[in-house]
């Protein structure tokens, strides 16, 4: 038997605040209250969603999902799952505030070998917002990793003159580990927009 | 059961046609360069492990928030299935609920309109679905409320659900309507969708007394997620 998916709609500009708490943007962290796992190299990434004319989105939602810092996902789709660490969830999501400013901890993830390619480290957000009628994905990369970076089959399929866009830059140190930068532009035009991805 | 490895395109009809006239938001916020289309790496084909420990679920009652305290409004209840397209259930998901009070306001800062608040209603319940991949809430039916702008109109009583399964990509927001509701062929949002069948399949079904009891009145609701096996188990 077959289902067609249900019709995606806007997040709208309501959702709860109750729905993101404290932590719950700690990618490292297996569940409320769980130490993060010490398994990589700490990170917080910094960014801001805007819009047209550059104006903040309040109260969008942000969701980031990544592999661990050996590159593994705690999946069955990953064949080496068993070798995850157990310690990592890869998971977070944090809401925008009255300036359209996100934040997220995690670990460096790691890239990994798929078919004959080669995934760079990345991470895949998720922006939900007012206005949204389908959830908005994207992939950030790191200026560490350029020949890795070059042949990721994914930026691969990004204009050339857009590619920088995907890159997150380094901003100075957050309590004692690496600060990164990735702002959101959802609509700015050919030359100011984040590429966005669909399958 | 396995988690899905096969990822069509949308089928026709089913995602809603943007922007829309009279939602501003859909001008300003919607990216205007196309997507870019890239096949679904690993990355795509995951999905958090236990997320049930990062969100804590259970909090199915969003009509009764303690002893002795009580929603205003129709009490209801809305259950179903979260499904894959092949129709398998899904179990493990979380299924966040959010909705506007009886008077069609919610309990959210951002929302100013001069309705009243209920101070027995929040409007927000997160909950994992069952081996079976049930899921069910305890709520009430929420009013509707005007969308603000020269073009405006009233949104009919609906329901906000997001749902998170077994990949990235099965990720689902969506929003339940009532049947019969007049102000559902006005909603530019629920009518953006093309295809009328798919529409239909936003609108919950009235679920007959015998099943729930008279305390709720009852409605059924799957969640269907993307996503299929690329090799169906043999019947
Ligand atoms: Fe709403």
């Amino acid at each position: 038997m077959s289902r067609p998916p249900l019709s995606q709609h806007t997040i709208g500009p309501f959702f709860p605040r109750s729905f993101v708490r404290p932590d719950d943007n700690d990618l490292a962290r297996i569940g409320a209250g769980a130490p993060p796992s010490t398994r990589g190299e700490r990170i917080t990434l910094r960014g801001r969603v805007t819009r047209e004319a550059g104006a903040a989105c309040v109260n969008a939602l942000v969701e980031a999902w990544q592999a661990d810092a050996a590159g593994r996902f705690r999946h069955p789709a990953d064949p080496a799952h068993a070798l995850a660490d157990p310690d990592f969830l890869g998971w977070g999501r944090a809401a925008t505030d009255a300036d359209g400013a996100f934040e997220f901890r995690s670990l460096m993830p790691g890239g990994y070998a798929e078919g004959n390619h080669h995934r760079a480290p990345h991470i895949n957000l998720t922006v939900m917002a007012s206005g949204l009628m389908r959830p908005l994905v994207t992939c950030l990369f790191f200026p560490d990793h350029p020949a890795e970076n070059a042949g990721d089959p994914v930026l691969a399929l990004v204009p050339p003159a857009a590619r920088a866009r995907l890159l997150a830059r380094p901003e100075g140190l957050a309590d004692g580990s690496r600060c990164f930068r990735f702002d959101l532009r959802l609509r700015g035009g050919a030359t100011e927009e984040t590429p966005f991805f669909c399958e | 059961m396995q988690p899905p490895d096969r990822f069509d395109p949308w089928p026709e009809g089913i995602e809603p046609a943007v922007p829309i006239p009279g939602y501003a938001n859909t001008f300003t916020h919607l990216p205007s360069q196309p997507l870019i289309r890239r096949p679904a790496t690993r990355t795509e084909a995951t999905g958090p492990f236990r997320l049930d420990r990062k969100l804590p679920c259970g909090d199915d009652n969003l009509a009764v928030p303690g002893p002795g305290r009580i929603a205003l409004g129709q009490l209801i209840h809305i259950a179903g299935r979260v499904l894959d397209e092949d129709a398998r259930p899904v179990p493990g998901a979380v299924v966040e609920l959010w909705q506007a009070n009886a008077a069609g306001r919610y309990f959210h800062p951002i929302d100013t309109r001069d309705a009243p608040l209920d101070a027995n209603f929040i409007g927000s319940g997160r909950v994992l679905s069952d081996a079976e991949g049930r899921y069910g809430f305890f709520t009430i039916r929420p009013g509707a409320y005007p969308v603000p702008g020269p073009a405006t109109w009233w949104r009919p009583p609906h329901v906000h659900f997001s749902v998170l399964g077994p990949a990235s990509l099965s990720r689902l927001v969506t929003q339940m309507y009532f049947p019969g509701d007049p102000l559902n062929p006005l909603d530019r949002i629920l009518m953006s969708v093309p295809d009328a069948a798919a529409r239909e399949r936003l609108v919950a079904r009235l679920v007959p007394p015998a099943e729930v009891g008279l305390g709720w009145l009852g409605y059924a609701f799957d969640l269907v997620l993307r996503g299929r096996a690329a090799t169906p188990a043999m019947p």
